[in-house]
């Protein structure tokens, strides 16, 4: 058991990690918006989390806090990445589509040139010797693990609440949402500030596994992935984001033999998937099993 | 000025471009009432449901209702305001379930919030109990109770139709606007969409503005017509009146 925590630890926490990150995204989702701003809370709450624990005017907080600083540090993470969240939301919620993608990403790349750019944040080099919370890594999973299955149950008790249901409305067709009393910006913000604040408290949980926080930390590379795990997984259902995450992120430790071949192989997995699973694998298996939970007459065949 | 009036167009106009979509059309409409608008295509109809609903913003005019003034007013304020509506082509919820659809327009008289939702506290729970009572009596009112969980989007035409009235009513609408419910219906299929408007008229106590082709059917249901026909209107009256008049004649048939 030690030998195998010791060889697959990590790479568990890594997949934890990235579901939530995935979950993160899928949040927006859930009111049909296309947001791919997560990575740059992330790096946000990353940041946040480094900077407390390691700046000199914050030392006398940590030395009276102890341990109880992380979780102050994810509260911090939280509160500031949801308050960045409704300024950016508001106005850029105003766009559709492709477009409200775009400035998502755009958000993203200022905040990533900001962080390198800031005396606060390190500026190239970043924040590094940022202390531990755990001697093991993969003693990590014992607060990702936790906060998933906290994230897992909020949505699953969301999809069937009031709020839930507005943001289905909304995704399903935002105008008549609005005919039938729904404010389509209140939920749409509503759903991206959601989606940000749990990637700031990912980040701020993420800064001391990684030991080191730097600008190249949520970059548009990362939006994509975690883009490619919601839609690879499916979209329409929480497990999607979930399966796709733990799918994407273990193939390259999969494929190491193939070296730099494997990248390849994550572009291959994304191609074939959007042509063959246009709703996810998720999707792909619920639809397969109401297939075969129908009885043939009611399917309509002659 | 009657006190009676609910509804009060005043000198409603809409204009895309050069286009005038909608031109200086005046009227009232009685409590209790249901209000035929009928004219050729491209007249200004639907337009003017849009403008009503707050989904088109109207280039000058007003609109109100119980002395309320609605233009102006984002779409969920209007929807808040207890007025319905149902669409020309169809704009139900497709890929959620039939008992969702009917669920959703009770957003505007519920209030539980995000975290109340999601810990289930008891008030969001007796809401919910609410909601979904009265979902399901809306879906028995319709007639598709059986078909709760299937998705709007796997009914036929007709189904769609009387769910998607199903869906205003949830609302709770105090003035419902139908935007050709009877397109697409057969002769018998309209001769029971007709008994039914005047069945949840009745049940509701609902003012009913209606946007129909079809002659017979509006001639026999509506208590007051208005014509328009490019925008303007051109008639208003009882449907016995409106058949009369020379300008519907000639907006119909040509003028000579």
């Amino acid at each position: 058991m030690e030998g195998f925590l010791q060889n697959y630890g990590f790479l568990l926490v890594t997949l934890v990690q990235q579901a939530l990150l995935a979950l993160s995204l899928y949040f927006p989702f859930m009111a049909g918006q296309l947001s791919l701003a997560s990575p740059g809370f992330y790096a946000l709450g990353g940041y946040i989390a480094a900077i407390m624990a390691t700046v000199d005017s914050c030392a006398s907080l940590r030395n009276a806090l102890g341990w109880t600083i992380f979780p102050l540090e994810w509260l911090v993470a939280a509160l500031v990445s949801g308050i960045l969240a409704l300024i950016v939301g508001i106005p850029s919620l105003r766009l559709r589509g492709i477009y409200l993608a775009l400035g998502t990403i755009a958000f993203v790349e200022i905040l990533r040139v900001l962080f390198l750019n800031l005396d606060i944040t390190g500026g190239a080099i970043g924040i590094f010797d940022i202390p531990q919370l755990f001697e093991e890594r993969w003693s990590y999973i014992l607060i990702f693990g936790p906060l998933l299955v906290v994230v897992l149950l909020f949505i699953h008790r969301l999809q069937h609440s009031r709020t839930g249901r507005a943001f289905k409305a909304i995704r399903e067709d935002e105008l008549a949402a609005g005919a039938m009393g729904i404010n389509p910006t209140y939920y749409k913000v509503q759903a991206f500030v959601i989606g940000a604040v749990l990637a700031g408290i990912v980040g701020a949980m993420s800064a001391p596994l990684l030991n080191t926080w730097n600008a190249r930390q949520g970059t548009f590379d990362a939006s994509v992935s975690y883009l490619a795990y919601v839609l690879i997984g499916g979209s329409r259902s929480l497990w999607g984001p979930l399966l796709g995450a733990a799918l994407l992120a273990a193939l390259p430790e999969l494929l190491r033999p193939l070296r730099d071949a494997r990248l390849i192989m994550n572009g291959l997995v994304l191609v074939v998937a959007s042509i063959y699973l246009p709703h996810g694998i998720v999707g792909a298996l619920s639809r397969l099993w109401s297939f075969f939970s129908t009885p043939s007459a009611a399917r309509g065949g002659e | 000025m009657s006190m009676s009036h609910i509804l009060q167009a005043d000198r409603l106009s809409r204009n895309f471009g050069g286009l005038q979509a909608v031109d200086n059309v005046s009227f009232t409409v009685e409590e209790g009432e249901i209000f035929g608008l009928i004219g050729p295509n491209g007249a200004g109809k639907t337009t003017l449901f849009n403008l009503i609903t707050g989904l088109t913003p109207v280039s000058s005019g007003t609109f109100s209702y119980r002395g309320k003034l609605l233009t102006g007013l984002a779409p969920h304020c209007v929807a808040g305001q207890g007025i319905g509506r149902t669409f020309q082509n169809i704009r139900l919820f497709k890929g959620l379930s039939a008992l969702e659809n009917v669920k959703i327009p009770q957003h505007s008289r519920t209030g539980s919030g995000l975290m109340s939702g999601v810990l289930g506290l008891p008030a969001s729970r007796h809401e919910e109990r609410v909601v979904e009572e009265k979902a399901w009596e809306l879906l028995k009112l319709v007639g598709l109770s059986g078909r709760a969980v299937e998705l709007a989007g796997n009914f036929s035409y007709g189904d769609q139709r009387r769910l998607e009235i199903g869906r205003a009513l949830a609302l709770d609408p105090k003035v419902l606007l139908l935007d050709e419910p009877a397109a697409g219906m057969n002769a018998a299929e309209k001769h029971t969409l007709t008994a039914f408007i005047r069945e949840i008229r009745e049940q509701f106590h609902l003012t009913v503005l209606l946007i129909e082709h079809h002659v017979p059917l509006v001639m026999g249901l509506c208590d007051r017509i208005a014509v328009l026909n490019f925008g303007k209107l051109i008639a208003i009256g009882a449907p016995a009146e409106v058949q009369q008049s020379q300008a519907v004649i000639d907006a119909y048939l040509g003028a000579e």
